[in-house]
């Protein structure tokens, strides 16, 4: 659907983006997953037109889009990191007036609203002011808003960030929805458990893509092996005291209770660590996160 | 003094008709991490604030080492250190001049912040803390909130949401930091979205609703509630209270 060509976006001293490309396939979830700073909200603006590249391209369809971001935004819901809601509004006011500024036809208009706010969940909610809602309530409705116009593409700016763990399942939930309808949808977000529903998807850090390809390749092609070690004793303290070891602390990390190796050479280092159970694991996107961030360092220095 | 250096008592804070946080009782040992679970709007930063001084109660009472902490308010900031959501340093300023800000307020002396100054230098590259904090990258914006937190070598420390939105790697690195000051001796209380992290804490809370769901050590809560994740224990919490919510405004 959109293409993005050696992108690159400095802002005065700081690179926001440097030499970005990927593409974001029809029909699909793309994920752009990244930590606040790494450029997400960036590429995103770029995307829509509402900040100027330095250099690079954008193809919308196959075609170069030059400077006429309109190819775009006309078949395009964005919603920023901040949607603007109008809390004095009720819920179907508010709805109103995003259909009013994206002029969707007025037959078309309460079909489209009863269906969305049925989707979201919203539809006992209606009469509700925006700014007495709950904040995945909040989300729903800006999502609501964008969809109105019935965009083919759909980009999503941090939608879930700072939003509770159950809510965060359940705005997946129509996320996936919207995509068994046929929407292109690309996400932006912190978190890697919610990014397993993507289905591509682009790590990005200090403006950098350090590693992208569809997730069912990732998962395929991992070249390390995961094992989960239940430590005998405190966890820190053991990672604390196999810290000399730097091949083997380079392969470590916590979660939780345990402590993950990451295994990618024949020799196993596990018996260096106390442990009291091993077990072996199917990686993660946050395991494949840290194992390639850590990867594109080593080759830096 | 007990064990407990925080005992809250029928906490209860009330912002016009919406009650934030309805009555509720726990304790804080001394020297333990304990971990803060709940929604958004759950009552965690409103119970936070009512602890440290921040906001006034509206109706129960705090013990901080067994003084009242509204009575003895002005003794007890000194020995409470807080890093709010987003880590609040002032984006136009230099760490440098956060430091002298902070340290400032907190009634520390010229010469004590010349020295703090000083030894954030052994941690952060200098020509980084001479930056505007807007500018500098939220791993190490953060691990300078936490320095400023610890600027008067707080005896008991909050820390809401310190590892929101940051990188795999660095949240993990933060925790090897909230560790190493439980080894000092500290009290910590943290606030979190990422479950995973409650793991590592000796005891967790759960809130939703201003209401107190759960109390006690991880590993306890999910053999008592027969779960195999913290996850799937904070979804059980979350959704009973969330029926019975909806049961009683029936």
């Amino acid at each position: 659907m959109i293409k993005l060509d050696h992108i690159s976006k400095r802002f005065g001293d700081i690179a926001a983006l440097g030499d970005v490309s990927f593409e974001i396939p029809a029909s699909q979830i793309t994920i752009v997953a990244g930590a606040d700073g790494a450029g997400k909200s960036t590429l995103f603006k770029i995307m829509v037109g509402l900040v100027k590249k330095d250099s690079g391209q954008i193809y919308f369809k196959g075609r170069d889009i030059g400077s006429d971001f309109s190819q775009i935004t006309a078949h395009t819901g964005y919603m920023p990191e901040r949607f603007s809601l109008y809390p004095d509004l009720s819920v179907e006011e508010n709805l109103n007036f995003y259909a009013d500024i994206r002029h969707v036809p007025h037959k078309q208009r309460e079909e489209r609203k009863h269906q969305l706010l049925e989707k979201t969940g919203m539809l006992p909610f209606k009469k509700r002011r925006a700014g007495a809602l709950s904040g995945g309530m909040k989300q729903k409705l800006s999502l609501s808003s964008i969809l109105l116009s019935a965009p083919e593409f759909i980009i999503l700016d941090e939608p879930t960030t700072g939003v509770d763990p159950l809510s965060r399942l359940e705005f997946f939930n129509i996320i996936e929805d919207l995509k068994k309808e046929g929407k292109t949808i690309a996400i932006s977000t912190p978190y890697l458990d919610e990014a397993e529903r993507g289905d591509y998807i682009v790590f990005l850090k200090d403006g950098h893509v350090f590693k992208r390809d569809s997730i069912e390749n990732l998962r395929q092609q991992f070249p390390a092996k995961l094992f989960r070690i239940l430590p005998d004793g405190n966890i820190f303290d053991i990672m604390e005291s196999v810290k000399k070891n730097s091949q083997l602390s380079e392969s470590l990390y916590i979660r939780g209770k345990y402590i993950k190796y990451l295994q990618s050479g024949q020799e196993s280092l596990l018996n260096l660590i106390p442990h009291r159970e091993v077990e072996e694991e199917k990686p993660k996107l946050e395991d494949m996160y840290i194992y390639y961030e850590r990867l594109a360092k080593k080759q830096r220095t | 003094m007990t064990e407990n250096i925080i005992q809250v008592k029928n906490l209860t804070k009330q912002f016009g008709h919406f009650t934030a946080v309805n009555g509720i009782n726990f304790n804080i040992k001394k020297g333990e991490i304990l971990g803060f679970l709940g929604p958004n709007g759950a009552g965690k930063t409103t119970t936070i604030k009512m602890i440290n001084g921040l906001l006034k109660i509206s109706s129960g009472q705090i013990l901080i080492k067994d003084m009242d902490s509204e009575k003895y308010r002005k003794q007890l900031k000194q020995i409470m250190g807080y890093m709010s959501q987003k880590f609040s340093l002032y984006p136009l300023l230099s760490s440098f001049e956060n430091i002298e800000f902070f340290g400032g307020i907190s009634g520390l002396s010229r010469k004590v912040i010349k020295e703090k100054q000083e030894e954030i230098k052994a941690l952060i590259d200098t020509a980084i803390l001479m930056q505007k904090t807007s500018d500098i990258p939220p791993g190490i914006r953060q691990k300078v909130s936490l320095f400023v937190c610890l600027l008067t070598d707080p005896e008991i420390i909050f820390l809401d949401e310190p590892t929101s939105g940051v990188d795999p790697e660095v949240r993990r690195d933060f925790w090897f930091e909230i560790y190493h000051l439980k080894k000092m001796g500290k009290t910590i209380l943290v606030s979190t979205h990422n479950l995973d992290e409650v793991e590592y804490a000796d005891r967790m809370l759960i809130i939703h609703r201003g209401n107190l769901l759960m109390e006690g050590e991880p590993d306890r809560l999910l053999k008592e509630y027969g779960k195999n994740s913290i996850d799937d224990l904070f979804k059980e919490a979350i959704l009973s209270e969330d029926k019975q919510h909806s049961e009683v405004t029936r």
